[in-house]
């Protein structure tokens, strides 16, 4: 019989979301905060600090340098990944286990070796200045970005009958092709989801590329927090909430989208 | 395997080559400029860089201080997040589902907006910092410095550690459970004997992945502590962009320090310790 530890367990998840939502919040409150200092809670709330953010140029350029760095990897790392997980999985056996080694590679590399190399190799040293423009983000972030569509849509396939179901659609007469994009993609459905979800928060949320590769050339939203942690903490709050409402927004969109154009 | 001609063969390798190019030109180039730029020292090839790290005690002390960190918020992010699992494997799939799109976002939220966070909460007048002083409870507490990493990088282990065991959980199943305690087990020996054995393979790859993630992470630190944590990453990024201090070559040794440290159990328990199952994260 199952044990019931109803109390015990809702202690846990309570304590738990607090430690996870408590910081949120904090930030969230500060950021119409009037006055917040010495007190426990603020002493009132207003929009001002909304409103001197909003006027300030690079604040908008920065909101918009992330966007574009993450919807130009949520692009070109699908389409240059997923073709690559899948392929090697049905075509290419030895492929398929070099591919489970460089995966899991970023896993045990530190982003700031990574960032490291890429310094090296694309600021001139090799004839190649990549550093200080957005394409080094958007294809630095891609193999980092590849476990986080391999594990997943890996799961998926290997639920599936491949062997039979390409039998199948060859006797029908479709190219392999139309196989993929037809079955195998719509199967995939759900990793190709998760995959996409996480992409984008990560290359959103990166400020180690960022710092190393780009800098002031490019500021993303990462490097303008860095910026602003001098200054007042007020303007630092409205930036980080916006950056969460962003996310937040963007993951529902994605997350809605590509459950949307699967069901057709 | 799907068996195909040569003409599809050719057509499916051709599609995968930017994939490759890709690898090669931003992960193993990357990788290996670090590795023989590590091994020069003003323009001469030399193993001088990595006798100095490892004869230095400030170097040393930096890895012993991540090491200490990681080891610790690794534990923690398991030890929180095994019995979350628990839970939620309970639940159906679409709250399953949702719990860790969420835990997703929370798991990336790292630097600046992490760090500045917990300094509203624990900093020196930080709402609980006050709370606590009127308490009478935690005088003197400081957030900037090793205690502060631990718990700001709690944060992020916990939820990459649900995001880690959820889909691992599946080993464990009801009948498993129930079949346990149809022959009495309690819930204590149930886990002793039963639940953690089973798992125990997950939690091993989890924990490495944990301590790995901790291990590399810099801006959290950077922007807490800035450039007196004493921690490999922070070093790393000093030696590269400081101006004081800065010494690539130095850089890259230290970098290769720390990937060694981290690839060797990682690789061993993906690929020596359980060859079967080696991509089921």
């Amino acid at each position: 019989m199952m044990r019931e530890r109803g109390w015990q367990d809702w202690v846990l998840i309570a304590l738990v979301a607090a430690f996870q939502l408590l910081p949120i919040l904090a930030v969230a409150l500060n950021a119409f905060a009037t006055d917040w200092a010495g007190t426990v809670l603020p002493e009132g709330l207003t929009l001002d600090h909304l409103r001197t953010i909003t006027s300030d140029p690079r604040f908008i350029q920065s909101i918009y340098n992330s966007l574009l760095v993450s919807v130009g990897s949520l692009i070109l790392t699908p389409l240059i990944v997923v073709p690559a997980v899948l392929i090697a999985h049905c075509y290419f056996p030895v492929l398929d286990r070099w591919m489970a080694v460089l995966v899991i590679l970023p896993f045990a590399v530190p982003g700031i070796v990574l960032a490291l190399g890429l310094l090296r190799i694309y600021s001139g040293n090799y004839g190649i200045v990549l550093t200080g423009t957005p394409w080094v983000l958007i294809f630095g972030y891609m193999p980092v970005a590849a476990p986080l569509y391999y594990v997943p849509i890996k799961n998926n396939l290997r639920s599936l009958r491949l062997t039979e179901l390409f039998e199948a659609g060859r006797l029908l007469g479709a190219t392999d092709f139309s196989i993929f994009t037809r079955v195998v993609v719509p199967c995939i459905k759900q990793g190709l989801i998760i995959g996409l979800v996480m992409n984008f928060t990560l290359a959103i949320s990166d400020f180690v590329y960022a710092n190393l590769l780009v800098g002031g050339h490019f500021p993303t939203l990462q490097i303008f927090m860095g910026v602003l942690n001098g200054g007042s903490g007020r303007k630092l709050s409205v930036l980080i909430t916006t950056y969460f409402l962003v996310i937040f927004a963007s993951t529902a969109i994605v997350v809605w989208a590509a459950s949307r154009r699967n069901d057709q | 395997m799907i068996p195909a001609g040569n003409r599809t063969k050719i057509l499916a390798f051709l599609c995968v080559t930017p994939f490759l190019l890709v690898v090669f030109m931003f992960e193993v180039a990357p990788l290996l400029a670090v590795t023989t730029n590590s091994l020069f020292a003003s323009d001469v090839i030399s193993a001088s860089n990595y006798t100095e790290i490892l004869s230095s005690r400030f170097y040393l002390g930096a890895f012993k201080v991540s090491y200490l960190i990681s080891a610790a918020t690794a534990l923690v992010g398991l030890v929180v997040a095994l019995p979350i699992c628990v839970l939620l494997k309970r639940m159906p799939g679409r709250v399953q589902q949702l719990i860790s799109i969420c835990a997703n976002i929370g798991a990336n939220f790292t630097g600046f907006p992490l760090a500045f966070a917990f300094v509203i909460l624990l900093g020196i007048s930080g709402s609980f910092t006050l709370l606590f002083a009127r308490m009478g409870i935690l005088q003197g507490f400081n957030i900037y410095g090793t205690t502060g990493l631990v718990i700001v990088y709690s944060y992020f282990q916990i939820l990459f550690a649900i995001l880690l065991l959820l889909p691992g959980l599946g080993a464990l199943t009801t009948e498993i459970r129930e079949a346990a305690f149809l022959m009495g087990a309690s819930t204590w020996s149930f886990w002793r004997r039963i639940g953690l054995p089973i798992l125990a393979p997950s939690l091993i790859s989890a924990y490495l992945l944990l301590f790995a993630n901790a291990m590399g992470t810099y801006a959290t630190a950077w922007a807490l502590v800035g450039g007196s944590a004493n921690v490999v990453t922070i070093r790393i990024g000093e030696l590269t962009a400081g101006d004081v201090f800065s010494d690539p070559n130095l850089a890259d040794a230290l970098a290769m320090l720390l990937v060694i440290s981290l690839i060797i159990p990682i690789l061993a328990d993906q690929f020596l310790l359980k060859p079967r199952q080696h991509h089921d994260a």
